[in-house]
Parts: C-alpha cells; structure tokens; sequence
C-alpha cells in the first residue's frame, strides 16, 4: 500500500453517450468509475469497445492515487470531507475533500483515493496528520 | 488544596482543583470586568476576560486549569488583536453525521438523549460544562461545537435544545457595581466555599438600586419604599428566561425544546425608566426611546437601530427587557428577534477551521522548475516560474538563440462528434468550416453581450475533431460555458477536458527547428498547422504558434511524460546555449508582439472592436454566434476608448499607471515593458476619445509616450511565420 501518492497508471478516460456507456461491456478485471453520465474513468488494460464512433477514448496521465485502509480513511474523511460519503462497500463518490475535488473509490476493504495529479502535494501536505 | 495557579494582570492567582477562572478570581476578590452582575451560566458578558491570547473567553465557563494567563477585559471598546503568528497551528476540524445532536447533558437532555437511542437513534450529547460548547445552528441543519480539541461540525435529523433557563440580571441605578450576583452564582460560589459577607437576597418587587461604595462595591441595596439593606454582597432573584437561542437559529421543525428551556414561563421584568438595557453595545432606555418615536417599534427593528443584543452576550441579558420596552410602550408582547449564529465568540481559526484556500494546481514540471532555482508564482490558478534568476537572460534566448517554456497551465479540450463543428460556429465568432483539418486559427470567446471573456485557438484534427485550447485562468470558465451551451442545444458531441492531464512546452527562439530536428521532428508544421508527431520518443500534438514573436512549438503530451521530454529538450539545447524561460519574460515578449492577455489587458466590457480585434469576428458567416447581435449593434456606435499600444524612451512606471493628455485624463497602461530589442519602453493601454479625436501623445507619470499600433516587435510577423 503506497504511503503516499503515486501517479495511476494504465488509466483511460471515456465520453461518450449514457446509452453507449450502458452498452459497454467493460471487463471485470478493470476498475470503472462513473465520472458523469456521459463519462467513465477506467484503470486497468484489458480492451474495451465502445459502440460509439465519436467515442473519446483516451489514455489519462492526470491523477494520482493512494490505497487507504477503511479505518485510516474513514478518519481522513472525518476530519478533512465536509459532506457524508457513502460507508458502504464497494461504492464510489467524488467530492471536495480537504478543500480539493477528489474521486473515493471503497472497496471491500480498503479505499482508493484518487486526485488530480495537479493537486497531489497539496492533498498530502492537507491532509498529513 | 492548591490545584495550581495562572497569572492575572501581572499578579498570581491560585486556583483549586476543579475551579473554574471565574471561581478563582472570586477567591481572590477580582471581578474580571469591575462590575456587573456575576451569572456564572454563561448568559452575560460580566465575567469575559482574555485567557492565553484569546478575548472575549467567559471566565465561568473556562477551567482555571486550562489557562497560564489571564487579562482583564478593557472598560471600554474591544481588547486588542492578538500579535500575528504566522506558525499557529490549524484549528482542528472533524465532521460529523448523527441522527441526533442534543445540546445539553443536565436531566432533560441526557433523558431526551437516552429515549432518542432507545428508539434505534443515533445521538450525540454536547454539553458545555465539559467542555463542548454548541457556538450555532446553520440550515441543514449542521451544529458547530467547540471543543477543546477543535471544532466539530455535526450534519443531523434532529436537534434537542435543553440549555435551561437564564436569569433575569437587574437594570436598576447600580448595576455596574461589584458584590452582586443572581441565585445561581451565588449558590456555585456558596459550594466553591466563598464566603460573600452580609448578603443581601432580593427579588423584583424589592429591588429599588443598589448603593455602592468608594471602590464601586456594593454597600446597600434601596428598596422601592425607601428602606435600606446595608450588604457586602447582593443576590437577585429577578426570574428566569427560557435559555433557546439555539432553538431559534434552527428552521421549522427541525428542533425540540425540553426541560425548563421549554418549561419555564418567561419573566417579563419591569420595564426600567433609565438606565443600561444592553450592557454589551451600552444602549440605554432613553436611546430605545428616541428609536421608538422614530419608528422603531418592532423587536427586529429596534435590534437594528439600537444594536442592542448584538454584541457579545447575544441577548442574553437585554432580551426581556427589550420585550419588556416594547410591551411597555405599545401594550403587545412581541417574540424575541431572530438568533444566529454564532451565539458565542470565536477566533479566527476557529472560523476557518476545515476552510482552504483555493489551491494553486502544479504541472508536471513543478519540481522540475523548483530544482532548477526558479522563483514560482501563483498565476491563474497555477503555481508557474516566474523567473529562472535572470529574466534577461531567458529574453535573449528566445530572441536570439532557443528557449523552453512549460505552458501546461494553456486549458486544453477535446470536442468532437457529428455536430461538433455546428457546436463551435454558435460558440466562437469565426467561421468554423474554414479552418481544415492541421489548421488552427487564434480565436475569441464572447460572452453574450457581445464582449470579450477568453481566447485561444481551434485546431482541427478530423472533420468532426477539434482541440481546442484557452487562457491558464479561463480554462474551467470556458469549459462550464461550453458544456452549458451545447447541453442546452442538445448537440451530438463529446467534450473532454484534458487540461489536467495533458502537458505542453513551448519551444521557441530563431533555432527551435534545429533543436527539434535534434530530437527527432524533421518535419514540423507550417504556421498556424498542427501535427501529431514522436519528438524525443513522447508522442506529442505540434502546434505551430507564434505568442513571443519568434518561431514557435507548443508540444502537446501526456503529462506523465513532461519531465522526459523537458530533459530531452534541455540536453540536446545545450547545443545552442538553451535556456528556459520564465512567465515573466514571456510577458514581456509577448508584449513587445502585443499579444494581450485577456483579464490583464481587457475589462469586463471590453469588445472585439475596442481591442481592435474585430478582425477575429467574422460577421460574414451565415451562422449565429454567441454575442454576435450585441457586437453587430455596438460596431455601430463609435468607438469612445480602445486598446492601444504606447511607446516611450523612458520606462513606464508600473502598469495601472493614469495616462494624461494635458489636464484630461486619457486612459492607462495595463501592461509595460523596457523591449530589449527595441530599446524602448513599450505598453498596452487603454486610450479615451478627447473631443473628435484619440489623441496621439500622452503624459505618463511625467513620461511622455506615443500612441501607436501594438505590434512593437517584428510588425510583418516574418520571424513567427519564417
């Protein structure tokens, strides 16, 4: 588990329509993460096909990620996330977190939290205990 | 049994195990503000003190323990602001969701508490004998407590209000005096084994004024009849008010009010002839009454006029004789007025905790510009190098030899789709279907009155692809502005924006071809043309532009790979001496091309036609575009001022600067430089018409400057386009 954050690799962003997001089928090994309707963060490599011709689909250098424990960050999220997020899992929700736009992935276990890489420093230098 | 001591106004004072700093004042005999009824349940602004730095700090509600050093609270006006510390540690902030909040942990609220758990609730208790005071209630709702760890900000269902009742404090001739204190006080005093002396214990019916002696104490109290009680302390006994404040601040519905905040019957005093109602903002029964003959007969009102129970107690003590007052004079008992937060002072840090500052974003070259020594500024959103040490310098190697620039912050999307060309015809003044694919053209964003908010460029990729670029500090604003339009036109397109994970590095000066045939790009776009090409092994979008003047790169990529790229560049330019190039050179190269910078150089009304770049609107295309009508009706006004160029022998002053024509005033300077290769001063400004005419010379801070066209620098644009 990365102590600190680290630029996500093999990651891809897709717009498209709802409709043809709905009707792609991703692979289960990749991590797909509903960024608006229109828009999908994916990570992970396996190929996909959007039915879409005027799909973009593209790699994405522009976040950076850090695996937390569920209990190391619920207690990040207590005292920098001034909204509720969602304490079931898997689940996922974006927000402002310590004042900066971030993505929460919960898995089962464990919570991926993920920043623009334009933000990285400052989200570690805010939310350092 | 000693518990310790603190320092109170240079003097030491000792205090006992679990005493409050009000309780060890009173031991030694000092009334931390010199007089005043003595509560010691919070309600009155009596006791407030500064403890450890922070003012306004309720002495009976502070643990003596908790404090090293204490200051009397000034007689009149506010304590001074605490000395600057720049290395305080942030106020603490956690965030909460409960089902719950009660305020309160005396028998009602615990109680309320217990059946709200019992009921499958979840509940949190703050109550601020231990600490955790409830400073508001904000829609939501959300409570904000103080605690001694920091602030808690609680997201709740419901609230439970059970804070209890306050007690009436007299307004009688002597109320400033020391020596008095209401029931409460002096049963919390009586348990602290403080002997009061001769008491006096008097209720409404019995209090005329108190008499006091030579070192403001109290002596006696008068009764109304005329007889005296001759004392060295006094306990009022005046009635009690329901303590709901914080009830009041939360919406319909939202709170419950128990126990004896919901119980007691509010004591309406009598209301006083003279006198000080409102012992916090000194208002007085006379004052009210001027208000009152002036129309200021309603609770709200009154509060306004007067200011009374806006200051630091809250209402505590004025409340009932306010509504008193009112009664008084127009017979109607009128509710208290509306209570917000926050009920209690805080400090600064204390309002900010869990508060950022907008963050300054970090391109991927960020450490790389800090390695190399650059001084880095916060601009546009962006933290950028604004000089490598030696601006000059970094001018010359654009101008004669070669230079680098990170230019990441530039916003950059992605638009395509079957409709994206129709999309960018109603979104920019130029006419779209002219630009072929490998092209891209210089454009503008106006806003619906037809003036002038962003600029950048159109770059066709595909027929129905474009990527589209915008200033570092517009790029989130265009990008709202583009998605709301064209969800509004229901397009068929797909926009991305890829400013936070694309790079770009501007590789300028009369060798960047040579430097880039080096690194691998022997066939580079034609001006103004774009291609996709591997330059140092990073697969890049090649623009062709020309924002310094001289022949120019901007290398697009995938931001991971910023740092091989800058490194690649760097080496192979030390071929031709290369050396990076700050923001601030690149202003001023831009500047001596007379580039503007929207936001620098334009204003909130600024039209195509006042910058004189009305040839970037192209009224001809048989589309509509946004702004299009209000541009077509203002191009028929004349224009009364516009962005020109300014030159000088001498430096201008600073930007910002008044530009004089004589006694008239004629305009400013946004954007000044001393041009190197000019040998002359140069700016950008704003001119205003004098009479018929734009005048052509102008007095600058005693400079004198001439009016020309801003292209200083290379006016036939050959360096740029060779």
């Amino acid at each position: 588990m990365a102590e600190q954050m680290e630029q996500l690799r093999d990651v891809s962003r897709v717009v498209s329509t709802p409709e043809a997001l709905a009707a792609t089928e991703f692979p289960d090994d990749l991590l797909v993460l509903p960024l608006a309707p229109d828009e999908r963060l994916v990570v992970g490599t396996t190929p996909f096909v959007v039915p879409d011709p005027h799909a973009i689909v593209v790699g994405d250098a522009g976040w950076s990620a850090r695996w937390f424990d569920a209990a190391d960050a619920n207690a990040m999220l207590d005292s920098h996330c001034p909204w509720d997020p969602p304490r079931e899992r898997p689940s996922f929700a974006q927000g402002m977190v310590a004042g900066l736009p971030v993505k929460l992935w919960q898995a089962e276990e464990r919570t991926l939290v993920i920043v623009p890489h334009v933000f990285a420093v400052e989200f570690e230098e805010r939310v350092r205990p | 049994m000693s518990g310790g001591s603190f320092e109170y106004d240079g003097r030491s004072v000792e205090f006992e195990a679990g005493d409050s700093v009000l309780i060890a004042l009173q031991r030694a005999d000092i009334h931390p503000t010199g007089g005043g009824t003595l509560c010691f349940g919070g309600d009155c602004a009596n006791c407030v003190c500064t403890a450890d730095g922070v003012s306004y700090v309720r002495a009976c509600q502070t643990e003596a323990a908790t404090v090293t050093d204490v200051t009397p609270h000034p007689a009149g006006g506010a304590p001074p602001l605490p000395p600057l510390d720049d290395h305080a540690d942030p106020t603490q902030v956690e965030y909460l969701t409960t089902d719950v909040v009660v305020i309160g942990g005396g028998t009602s609220g615990t109680a309320a508490g217990a059946a709200a758990e019992a009921a499958g609730r979840r509940v949190l208790l703050f109550d601020a004998g231990e600490g955790a005071e409830v400073l508001g209630v904000y829609p939501g709702p959300m409570v904000v407590v103080r605690t001694p760890t920091g602030m808690v900000h609680v997201e709740c269902e419901r609230i439970v209000v059970a804070t209890g009742a306050a007690e009436i404090q007299p307004v009688v001739p002597g109320s400033e005096l020391t020596g008095l204190y209401t029931r409460h006080a002096a049963d919390v005093l009586s348990r602290a084994g403080i002997d009061l002396g001769a008491t006096a214990a008097v209720t409404a019916d019995e209090l005329g004024q108190f008499e006091g002696d030579a070192d403001g104490r109290v002596a006696a109290v008068a009764r109304p009849d005329g007889s005296r009680i001759e004392c060295d302390s006094v306990i009022v006994d005046l009635g009690r008010t329901p303590r709901d404040a914080l009830a009041r601040m939360a919406g319909p519905g939202e709170a419950t009010v128990v126990g004896q905040a919901a119980s007691v019957e509010p004591t309406i005093p009598t209301c006083p002839s003279s006198g000080v109602i409102c012992p916090c903002s000194n208002v007085t029964v006379g004052q009210l009454d001027d208000l009152y003959e002036r129309g200021f007969t309603h609770m709200e009102l009154l509060k306004r006029g007067s200011l009374a129970g806006t200051g630091t107690c809250q209402g505590g003590v004025c409340t009932p004789y306010l509504k008193s007052f009112l009664a008084d004079r127009g017979g109607e008992l009128q509710p208290a007025f509306t209570a917000r937060p926050l009920a209690r002072q805080v400090t600064l840090g204390e309002m900010a905790a869990g508060s950022h500052l907008p963050a300054a974003a970090r391109t991927a070259l960020d450490a790389v510009h800090r390695r190399l020594g650059a001084q880095m500024e916060r601009i546009g959103g962006w933290w950028r190098p604004w000089t490598y040490g030696d601006t000059d310098a970094e001018y010359r190697a654009v101008r004669e030899r070669v230079s680098i620039g990170d230019v990441s912050t530039l916003g950059k999307m992605i638009v395509t789709g079957r409709d994206a060309e129709a999309a960018l015809q109603r979104l920019y003044p130029t006419d779209v279907s002219t630009i072929k694919p490998g092209r891209s053209r210089y454009v503008l964003l106006l806003d619906e009155r037809g003036f002038v908010f962003d600029d950048g460029l159109i770059a066709r990729e595909h027929d129905d692809t474009f990527f589209l670029t915008f200033t570092s500090g517009g790029a989130s604003m265009a990008e709202m502005w583009i998605r709301d339009w064209t969800a509004s036109w229901a397009n068929d397109i797909r926009i991305l924006n890829r400013t936070w994970s694309m790079g770009a590095i501007n590789v300028t000066g009369p060798l960047a071809r040579n430097l880039l045939a080096d690194v691998g790009l022997i066939d580079p776009p034609s001006f103004m043309g774009h291609t996709v090409a591997t330059v140092a092994g990073v697969e890049c979008k090649v623009f062709r532009l020309g924002f310094t003047g001289e022949l120019s790169f901007e290398l697009h990529h995938d931001a991971d790979h910023s740092e091989q790229l800058w490194q690649a560049l760097t080496e192979s330019g030390a071929t031709y001496d290369l050396a990076p190039h700050g923001i601030d050179a690149l202003f001023r190269l831009r500047l001596e091309k007379g580039h503007i910078l929207v936001g620098q150089d334009t204003d909130y009304d600024s039209t195509p036609h006042r910058i004189q770049h009305g040839w970037a609107v192209n009224l001809k295309k048989p589309h509509d575009f946004i702004g299009r009508h209000a541009v077509e009706r203002t191009a028929k006004i004349p224009v009364n001022r516009k962005l020109v160029g300014f030159e000088a022998d001498q430096p201008f002053a600073f930007e910002g600067a008044t530009a004089w024509r004589g006694d008239d005033y004629a305009g400013y300077l946004t954007s000044v430089a001393w041009s190197s290769a000019l040998d002359k001063a140069v700016a950008l400004g704003w001119l205003e018409r004098l009479g018929d005419d734009f005048p052509d010379t102008v007095t600058v801070e005693g400079v004198e400057a001439r009016v020309v066209a801003p292209n200083f620098y290379d006016p036939e644009g050959t360096r740029a386009r060779g």
